[in-house]
């Protein structure tokens, strides 16, 4: 019964997680390049609070020192702001790490697939008291 | 298990209890308006984890056992949960040629979860868990669609079939899927909400999962977090000539007892429902089922579409939260970075062809 429950249930989770991946604002696939991978590190310089879809602005120093600007997809802010997380929970100069792909336009735009701070942990995660997700990084969470 | 995991565990028995509802008939005790009709203003947050359409392997089951949501409910906390963890910092870019992601994320993906906000809980009925929000027919999916259907859906599967950097919409006659603006999808324009969020009929989505009710005698207007749709719905009212046609529809309410019944037709050619024609007619219903939760049920009829009316229900319970502006157009730079790529694109392949 158990196993019988168990396949079952992944069948159910397994839809239902495909069923809101197919169902995001726009088609991700449409705007950014899957030919064009890249990694990004660098200060944010700021953050663009906008529907449908958040930007993330962050300066990016290349191999021969010079420097870039470029811009991070992410998703609505509605759900940040309702986790009591605002534009200002981002602070300009925080260095982060972004991967994902280059904008089809092949301007200095890509999709942030993940976002990180450099060591590793996500952005946004770990705001305890505020009802955002938490990941134990939280001193308030470890009683 | 850590402590946030047991904080998220214990967060979800509690919204799981929220989401429980009794329906032994209308809930008479609740809010009234002036004439006496349930007054149903009031802010409503309807994310579940419970599918739209039943996954198959439930066939005609409509019920789930108390143990089996329980594990779904673990299954969809474990996934966000590890959503959250930690990734590599020394990490490099993501595999060339894509990720294999698959729908909207389009083999690029998305973004982080931490930006996803679909529901933490299944909902139950009568005390019962259920497989699916479709009710009608029994196995809980939408029935078969018809030949006219088959043939737009194969039509619409290769329109939008995938830029993968080719521009083969060259090759094609007639309009492309990247021409303009209005080629793209309906949402890809910020004119109406993704998979039904507005409706009708409603469903829950990926995130923006909120709704205000505002109800005066004559209307009850149903305003739709995502692309801030507001659907206006004119009480003991008649539609419109078959001319008149809008986005979401013409709406018109009634009382059947204690129930609000919403019938809206007069559809533009691409309603929000996928598939759905200018003929579809959708009858809803909002019945108050205890204090804070309403129960909403629907039925779909286009019979260009599909061989047979279908329907379902689901909670509405009511939350504390506020519903935020969504100014769909605002930031929209992803139609710019869509049209843009596509004539970088058929650049490129006329000078390959010179």
């Amino acid at each position: 019964m158990f196993i019988k429950y168990f396949l079952i249930l992944s069948g159910l989770i397994l839809i239902s997680a495909t069923a809101g991946r197919a169902s995001a604002h726009h088609a991700f696939g449409a705007e950014f390049d899957p030919n064009r991978p890249l990694i990004l590190r660098g200060p944010v310089t700021r953050v663009e609070w906008v529907n449908p879809h958040a930007w993330i602005h962050m300066e990016v120093t290349k191999e021969d020192g010079s420097k870039e600007n470029w811009m991070v997809e992410g998703g609505t802010p509605n759900t940040l702001l309702r986790r009591g997380l605002t534009r200002n929970s981002l602070t300009p100069g925080t260095v982060i790490i972004v991967d994902g792909y280059q904008s089809k336009d092949r301007s200095n735009r890509a999709n942030g697939r993940d976002v990180t701070f450099t060591d590793g942990s996500k952005i946004f995660m770990g705001s305890s008291g505020t009802g955002a997700p938490s990941d134990g990084r939280d001193p308030t969470e470890r009683q | 298990m850590t402590p946030a995991m047991k904080r998220i565990a214990r967060n979800s028995l509690l919204a799981l209890a929220s989401q429980t509802i009794l329906v032994l008939g209308a809930f008479a005790d609740g809010p009234r308006s002036a004439d006496g009709h349930p007054d149903f203003s009031g802010t409503y947050n309807i994310a579940t984890v419970t599918p739209v359409q039943r996954p198959r392997v439930f066939g005609d089951n409509l019920l789930l056992s108390p143990e089996a949501a329980d594990r779904m409910v673990a299954e969809a906390q474990a996934r966000k949960v590890a959503g959250q963890q930690d990734s590599d910092p020394n990490r490099g870019a993501p595999p060339a040629g894509g990720d294999g992601s698959s729908g909207a994320a389009g083999n690029v993906g998305g973004y982080n979860s931490f930006w996803i906000d679909n529901g933490d809980t299944a909902f139950t009925i009568d005390g019962k868990f259920r497989t699916s929000i479709i009710t009608s027919p029994k196995n809980g999916r939408r029935p078969e669609l018809t030949a006219d259907g088959k043939r737009r859906a194969a039509e619409r599967r290769a329109f939008y079939r995938e830029n993968r950097g080719d521009a083969w919409w060259l090759e094609v006659e007639g309009p492309g899927p990247y021409d303009g603006p209005e080629s793209r999808t309906l949402s890809d324009r910020c004119l109406l909400g993704f998979g039904s969020t507005g409706g009708p009929p409603m469903f829950p989505v990926l995130y923006n999962n909120l709704k205000r009710i505002v109800q005066t005698p004559t209307h009850v207007m149903i305003l739709v977090e995502m692309v801030h749709d507001a659907r206006i719905v004119r009480l003991d009212s008649e539609h419109p000539p078959q001319s008149v046609r809008k986005w979401l529809g013409d709406s018109i309410g009634w009382f059947e007892d204690d129930t609000l019944v919403i019938e809206t037709t007069n559809f533009s050619d691409r309603p929000a429902l996928s598939m759905a024609t200018r003929d579809l007619k959708v009858t809803e219903r909002f019945t108050r089922v205890d204090d804070t939760t309403l129960l909403y049920s629907f039925v779909v009829e286009d019979p260009n579409t599909w061989t047979a009316p279908w329907g379902g229900e689901y909670p509405w319970p009511a939350t504390e939260e506020r519903v935020y502006e969504y100014a769909c157009h605002e930031g929209n730079y992803a139609m710019e970075g869509i049209l843009k790529g596509a004539r970088i694109l058929e650049a490129e392949a006329m000078t390959d062809s010179d």
